[in-house]
């Protein structure tokens, strides 16, 4: 076989070859991010843990509980240890810079979620103070926070009284140890804001939004959320008890068709790409015509005539599919921290996207390359010979 | 200077018709995916602004961006209501105003998801200050006082317990749907019952805006800066209008983005094909070349040529893309608005600022692939042309 040929071939057109390589990187990078983004979406339910349960207002995503719920829910048989979960809906200086706040029983949170692992200062620093607080490693990047600052937060859903800010003071930074928990929250003491509520220092919805469960080794998770269930069934506020996953599953299909609409830009994108690359290997399958000629009339058989075509549209298109993947792997961190900042963690190039991108690199350069190798293999070497360009 | 004729570009990319489908379907598919994400973007805001009033004001809490973050206790509503000259009186002499309630529930879909509905509660004057905007379809109105509720058709047909006559429960109440209203606007995703009665039900002591007409000649900024000063009821004030175009910028922000995004990265690709095409185009053709530049042609004229031909993969690009998109208008879609947290229904509309946008689009495509190949046709020295075969 005339390997060397093959390479020959590549580099006779390198213009050609560059412009038709870039266009390769470009829509294989398109491909892996849009999977990616897709994948974020939904991130928070794959990793979602099975043994914590949500319970939420069966009415309405902003309608509260009592605090009076929790005494009953912590009775319940199975549950292990249950958390207050308040949403805070504040922000820092500006209401560009995004992020979750939840006001929560400070001394039960590490318990409920262990995935919160303390990388600098310490749950006793946390428990010790009211207005403490632990942040993200991410958060405490994008705004430079340290242990032992005090920061200044606007209330949006919580106001104070006299127009002033919320103040914490951060008393740790964690670092998730899985993608169903947010890198860049500010988790407070309820009672911080239970107090200010009470105190007439600051005017918001009272009661908890949600209670987290730790469950019981062992328990029941379809007896635990039936029992909490019937518990509420007659008011004053019903409630629906689901596993994590499932609560996370409720914001994603909020989406409605926003991830079906990314797929079909994929596939778009896929099939322009396609078309692209039939169009090099047509138009460089018709130029080797005479030279293909040659090859036979010299003797090579007519599947090495084929495998030399084929083989070009292959190598171009694995080593796009490579580009581009290598853009994406490359590029994964800063568009990881930019969709961060839009709330969306969990955006990364696994190895799943990555083999998927070579994968559709490989089927695109088989189907690019067969037409014009199916027609070069059978055609008869006089016409070849004959052929013009 | 003698100008090529045209129909000699025109011809050509005849006779090579596979290579010139190809880069025209490279184009339209780039140019379909911009299209139909303008589409998705058009359909979004043109529900949200094309039902807002310049002469209906909306009333919320300082600070608060949407209706569920504004709280108005009732007796301040009241006298908002009634202390404002400003607004304008009906017949009887009472003020078209009125003070309604918010809120997000959780309902069930017919294809089995849950989704948030925005439910309103509205006031006796409610329907009079709406009433232009809204149609009874189907059953009558709310009677006030009773626990009935009436649907925006976006939601009969999507919704479980939203037909008239069926019966929906809220919290622990049940509600008949007595009426099927249809609106161009948001509310024709909304269900609609007596303020009262809901916030019975659903347990909201708190009322959300007050909405009212304004009597002509209002001078608005007037208003609102002695709305902000107002020790009584500080609250700020905006047009309907202005209102719900602050209700679309996130969503239509995002996907401007999306759009802009995919259609430079999308674009780049397509340029590089568009490129290769016209190269090709151009080195099989170095003998005609030759031959057009030793009857006298000068270069200028005969850029313009190739110009011309890559213009006119283009235009065809843009019309192909056009028609892949056009059957998109009006297929309907839902997603969150995540600034209200509530699904909207909407559909897709290809307006003819897409269209245009989407032509002149794959015309700069064509242009920017075709330039530098036909500069280098301009560039060719006539016997190294001829020589060429």
């Amino acid at each position: 076989m005339p390997w060397s040929l093959l390479l020959r071939h590549l580099l006779a057109r390198p213009v050609r070859t560059a412009l038709t390589f870039l266009s390769l990187v470009i829509a294989f990078f398109l491909v892996c991010f849009l999977k990616s983004v897709v994948g974020a979406l939904g991130a928070g339910v794959e990793a979602a843990s099975q043994s914590r349960l949500i319970v939420q207002s069966a009415v309405s995503l902003f309608v509260n509980l009592p605090v009076s719920y929790q005494s009953k829910i912590d009775g319940v048989v199975g549950v292990e240890r249950t958390c207050k979960l308040q949403w805070f809906g504040g922000y820092y200086q500006d209401p560009a810079n995004f992020f979750a706040q939840f006001a929560v029983d400070a001394d039960r949170l590490l318990g409920v979620y262990p995935e919160i692992v303390l990388v600098e200062g310490s749950e006793a620093q946390f428990l010790r103070q009211r207005n403490a607080c632990l942040i993200g490693e991410e958060l405490a990047d994008s705004f430079g926070w340290r242990v032992g600052d005090t920061v200044p937060i606007i209330g949006g859903l919580y106001t104070r009284v006299d127009g002033s800010p919320w103040t914490f003071l951060v008393a740790g930074i964690y670092r998730p140890s899985s993608a169903n928990v947010d890198g860049r929250t500010l988790w407070f003491h309820y009672e911080y804001l239970e107090q200010s509520l009470e105190n007439g220092a600051a005017e918001g919805p009272d009661g908890a939004g949600v209670y987290v469960l730790s469950l019981a080794r062992g328990a029941d998770v379809t007896r635990v959320m039936g029992d909490i269930d019937r518990l509420f069934e007659n008011g004053p506020q019903r409630v629906q008890t689901t596993t994590e996953s499932e609560f996370q599953r409720q914001f994603v299909s909020m989406l409605g068709s926003v991830p079906t609409l990314l797929g079909s830009i994929g596939g778009g994108v896929l099939f322009a790409i396609l078309l692209a690359t039939l169009n090099t290997m047509l138009m460089a399958g018709r130029e080797r015509t005479r030279s293909m000629g040659i090859l036979k009339a010299l003797g090579y058989p007519s599947r090495a005539v084929f495998a030399l075509l084929i083989g070009e549209s292959l190598i171009l298109c694995l080593l796009g599919g490579m580009g581009g993947v290598g853009v994406a792997l490359a590029t994964s961190e800063g568009m990881g921290s930019f969709f961060g900042g839009f709330g969306i963690p969990g955006y990364g190039i696994g190895l799943g996207t990555a083999a998927m991108g070579m994968g559709l690199a490989l089927l695109v350069g088989l189907v690019a390359g067969i037409a014009p190798a199916i027609a070069a293999s059978r055609m008869r070497v006089v016409d070849a010979l004959g052929a013009e360009h | 200077m003698a100008l090529v004729p045209l129909s000699y570009n025109a011809r050509s990319l005849f006779v090579r018709r596979s290579a010139t489908l190809l880069t025209v379907f490279g184009i339209g598919a780039t140019v379909a995916v911009l299209a139909g994400v303008l589409a998705l973007q058009q359909g979004f805001e043109r529900l949200f602004t094309s039902s807002g009033r310049e002469h209906v004001v909306i009333f919320l809490r300082p600070g608060a961006t949407n209706e569920g973050d504004s709280l108005f206790e009732r007796e301040r509503a009241e006298i908002l209501m009634k202390s404002r000259p400003e607004i304008a009186l009906d017949e009887q002499g009472r003020p078209l105003a009125a003070a309604e309630r918010y809120l997000a529930v959780r309902r069930r879909k017919l294809d089995g998801g849950e989704t948030n509905v925005p439910i309103r509660g509205i006031g006796p004057r409610s329907l009079a200050i709406h009433g232009e905007l809204v149609e009874v379809v189907a059953g009558r109105p709310v009677e006030f006082g009773a626990d009935e509720v009436m649907v925006g058709s976006a939601l009969t047909t999507r919704m479980q317990n939203c037909r008239v006559g069926d019966v929906l429960l809220l919290n622990t109440t049940p509600f008949r749907v007595v009426g099927e209203f249809r609106s161009e606007g948001p509310f024709n995703s909304e269900i609609w019952g007596d303020s009262e009665r809901i916030g019975e039900a659903l347990e909201r002591p708190l009322l959300n805006r007050v909405v009212a007409q304004i009597a002509p000649g209002t001078d608005l900024e007037k208003l609102a800066d002695s709305l902000e000063g107002d020790k009584r009821v500080p609250a700020k004030v905006q047009t309907e209008k202005a209102f719900l175009e602050g209700q679309t910028q996130v969503l239509s922000g995002v996907l401007l983005f999306l759009g802009g995004f995919l259609a430079l990265v999308m674009g780049s690709a397509a340029v590089l094909t568009g490129t290769n095409t016209m190269l090709a185009a151009i080195s099989a053709r170095s003998h005609e070349i030759g031959i057009l530049l030793s009857m006298g042609f000068r270069p200028l004229p005969i850029f313009l040529a190739f110009l011309f031909e890559a213009l006119l993969l283009g235009v065809l690009g843009g019309a192909l893309g056009c028609l892949m998109a056009l059957p998109l208008d009006g297929v309907r879609t839902g997603t969150t608005n995540f600034q209200t947290f509530t699904e909207v229904a909407f559909a897709f509309r290809i307006t003819p600022d897409v269209l245009t946008t989407a032509v002149g689009f794959a015309i700069l495509l064509g242009l920017l692939g075709g330039a530098w190949p036909a500069w280098r046709a301009a560039r060719m020295k006539p016997t190294e042309a001829l020589r060429r075969s």
